[in-house]
């Protein structure tokens, strides 16, 4: 049998490849004292500056507090792609998950799954539909958010107008709180007309695309808000094709390295920033406190800050995205 | 092969087999997860999910290994699959309630759905003559774009309680994911007719010479039309069943399902060239990305490890699928890892 032998051989070659590489991925992780705390962070997307600053957070508090942090994340803000991780996340069996989950109903399961197997849930940034299983949930003022984006709009058109909210898609809990926030600010405003919401399904082409359209139905709009990353770049793209450049103001929400270069162009007139870093640090003190057998807060929200071209240097420098820890 | 070659026994049949060696670099992953975080890895709790996330992909597999057997493909298996769930969503939420009927409704929908795309795929592929690669590249942005005006690029979030329950989460025989015991009566059932039936052995004639099996008189055209329709009519079951798992329509999400279908085909030993493949190497080729993504992320290894060692899988399938044919070519028999070392195989080398 020699080919059975051959076989064998080629197995044991991969096997060896797949033993070496995990070796060192788990060589950083190992080591620690046995009481130290497993904190398992999944991201709803991997990549995004929003989710790497809430990782410094996280990373940042759990040195401080002695615990060890892993993080994982899907390629795209999926639910299909994020239910596996999460599965795989439970079977290493951390002590506690900070998750932001993709989908409110798709990653409902999966979640309480993982808080019946004992580990102790942290939803951050976004929820699911019953989040009674989670010992905490932290997120933005999301509506807050949306309050202060409409605020900064009225500052840079003080006339008052026709204003529009780019959206990504319905369902996603923290973008429709923004909207929502938006547009009951804009409604005690009689200045102010709302043109509605926009679902951009954070494809930057397509909000692009709802832009131009909305511009030749209504070509005295005087602001957008576009209520995350993609929406924002797109927004912008879609006023520079329609020659509305200076006309139309744009207000984003978060504040990664790009939309604080397209503030500094000229593109977007003002940034509502989150604070994902304070949103993870909350998360690991609530993890922690729950492993310790102390309260937890069911619900946290932080603030937002609104950055301009006038204070992204000075006072709203640390609110800026990072892009690495 | 020549006449006078010595009877080969069943065990070493199948130990030259692709599929059986791909299956020895499964189980060597496996060990050296098993080795790494046993008591975390290899507990039947984790391995139940790991099959659970497999299953939906495992059964478009089956529709999968069928279409690349005949030398076509398939690209619009996520598409037909998000339409076929929407369409099946669509219709449970017409009907109404939360009980078994309302959700066999969504399923006869979702399944007629997704069999009706399929229909569009072959028809276009067996009369039209329009290569596969472009009819089925179409359909992908035709369902996917026709989906997503159905609902306004809203997902579908409404879904019968049962189906979550009982097909989503719920479990057959004992402890096995219901959705892993569906995909194992697929996997079952595709294994018969293309291994046991004359449907299947004319899906190998067709694959390895088409125009062959039409001077022999083989109905190909039909055949093709069928192929195609079974590939869709499974996009449409895998559209119900991730409805039931993740109880919303997800449009967004599938992007890459075909073409991780194609890698699992592939790396299970199909040839892309038709005529060569199985059903028990589809799912060794399925389970190879989902063990190292899991394996990966419980060790803690950054996730993108998974792709570059799944593409290396993928390259070298094809590259020992190329090798094997050149060997057919001149005649000899296949010995793939002696070629690997750089040795001329003949057929009397045993």
């Amino acid at each position: 049998m020699k080919r059975t032998s051959r076989g064998l051989a080629a197995a044991a070659a991969v096997a060896l490849a797949v033993g070496s590489l995990a070796a060192c991925g788990s060589s950083d992780g190992g080591g620690g004292g046995s009481d130290s705390k497993k904190i398992a962070f999944i991201q709803g997307v991997s990549g995004d500056e929003f989710y790497i600053t809430m990782q410094c957070g996280i990373e940042a508090e759990a040195k401080k507090l002695g615990a060890k942090v892993t993080t994982q994340g899907p390629e795209k803000f999926d639910p299909t792609q994020q239910k596996p991780i999460v599965d795989s996340v439970v079977a290493s069996r951390p002590d506690a998950i900070l998750v932001a989950p993709t989908d409110v109903s798709a990653m409902q399961a999966p979640l309480k799954a993982a808080s019946d197997a004992g580990i102790k849930v942290v939803l951050v940034d976004t929820t699911v539909n019953d989040p009674s299983f989670a010992v905490s949930q932290i997120s933005s003022d999301n509506e807050g958010g949306g309050a202060a984006a409409f605020e900064a709009i009225k500052e840079l058109a003080p006339d008052g107008g026709k204003v529009l909210v780019v959206s990504t898609d319905p369902g996603v809990s923290t973008v429709d709180a923004r909207a929502k926030g938006f547009k009951d600010a804009a409604a005690k405003d009689s200045s102010f007309q709302f043109l509605g919401v926009q679902y951009s399904h954070n494809e930057p082409t397509q909000a692009a695309k709802i832009v131009t359209a909305a511009l030749q139905k209504d070509p005295d709009i005087v602001g957008i808000f576009a209520t995350n990353v993609f929406s924002a770049e797109g927004s912008a793209t879609g006023i520079r094709q329609a020659g509305k450049q200076g006309k139309v103001n744009v207000v984003g929400f978060d504040a990664g390295p790009a939309q604080v270069k397209q503030l500094r162009d000229g593109t977007v007139q003002a940034l509502i920033a989150q604070q994902p870093d304070v949103i993870g640090s909350d998360g690991v003190q609530q993890a922690i406190a729950a492993l310790d057998g102390k309260s937890t807060k069911k619900t946290i929200q932080t603030g937002s800050t609104i950055i301009t071209k006038d204070n992204v240097d000075g006072d709203a420098k640390d609110a800026v995205y990072q892009s690495s820890c | 092969m020549s006449v006078q070659a010595p009877p080969t026994s069943i065990t070493t049949r199948i130990v030259r087999v692709q599929a059986f060696q791909i299956l020895l670099v499964l189980i060597a992953i496996w060990v050296v997860f098993a080795i790494l975080e046993g008591d975390r890895f290899a507990t039947v709790g984790n391995m139940r999910l790991v099959a659970q996330n497999a299953a939906i992909l495992a059964i478009l597999g089956v529709g999968m290994t069928f279409v690349i057997i005949t030398a076509g493909i398939d690209l619009s298996i996520g598409s037909v699959m998000v339409f076929s769930g929407v369409i099946g969503a669509k219709v449970m939420v017409a009907q109404g309630g939360d009980g078994w009927g309302t959700a066999w409704l969504g399923i006869a929908a979702s399944v007629a759905a997704g069999l009706a795309w399929g229909l569009v795929n072959g028809v276009l592929v067996a009369k039209a003559k329009i290569p596969p690669l472009i009819v089925t590249l179409g359909t992908l942005g035709m369902a996917l774009g026709l989906a997503q005006i159905i609902t306004k690029g809203v997902d579908i979030r409404e879904v019968p309680l049962v189906m979550q329950s009982k097909i989503g989460y719920g479990n057959a025989f004992g402890d096995v994911p219901m959705l892993a015991g569906i995909a194992l009566v697929f996997l079952v059932v595709g294994g018969v007719v293309l291994h046991l039936t004359r449907f299947g052995r004319h899906t190998y004639a067709i694959g390895s010479n088409e125009e062959a099996a039409r001077r022999v008189g083989l109905k190909v055209d039909r055949h093709l039309i069928a192929v195609y329709a079974i590939s869709g009519g499974l996009a449409g079951v895998a559209g119900i069943l991730s409805l039931a798992q993740f109880a919303t329509t997800a449009i967004a999400g599938q992007s890459q399902t075909n073409l991780n279908v194609i890698a699992a085909v592939v790396i299970g030993g199909t040839s892309l060239f038709g005529g060569v493949g199985t059903i028990f190497g589809t799912v060794v080729g399925l389970f190879i990305p989902a063990v190292l993504q899991n394996g990966f992320i419980i060790v803690g290894i950054q996730p993108f490890w998974q792709q570059v060692a799944v593409g290396a899988v993928l390259i070298v399938a094809v590259y020992v699928d190329q090798l094997r044919r050149a060997a057919a070519q001149r005649g000899g028999r296949t010995n793939v890892l002696s070629r690997l070392r750089g040795r001329e195989s003949t057929s009397n080398e045993e």
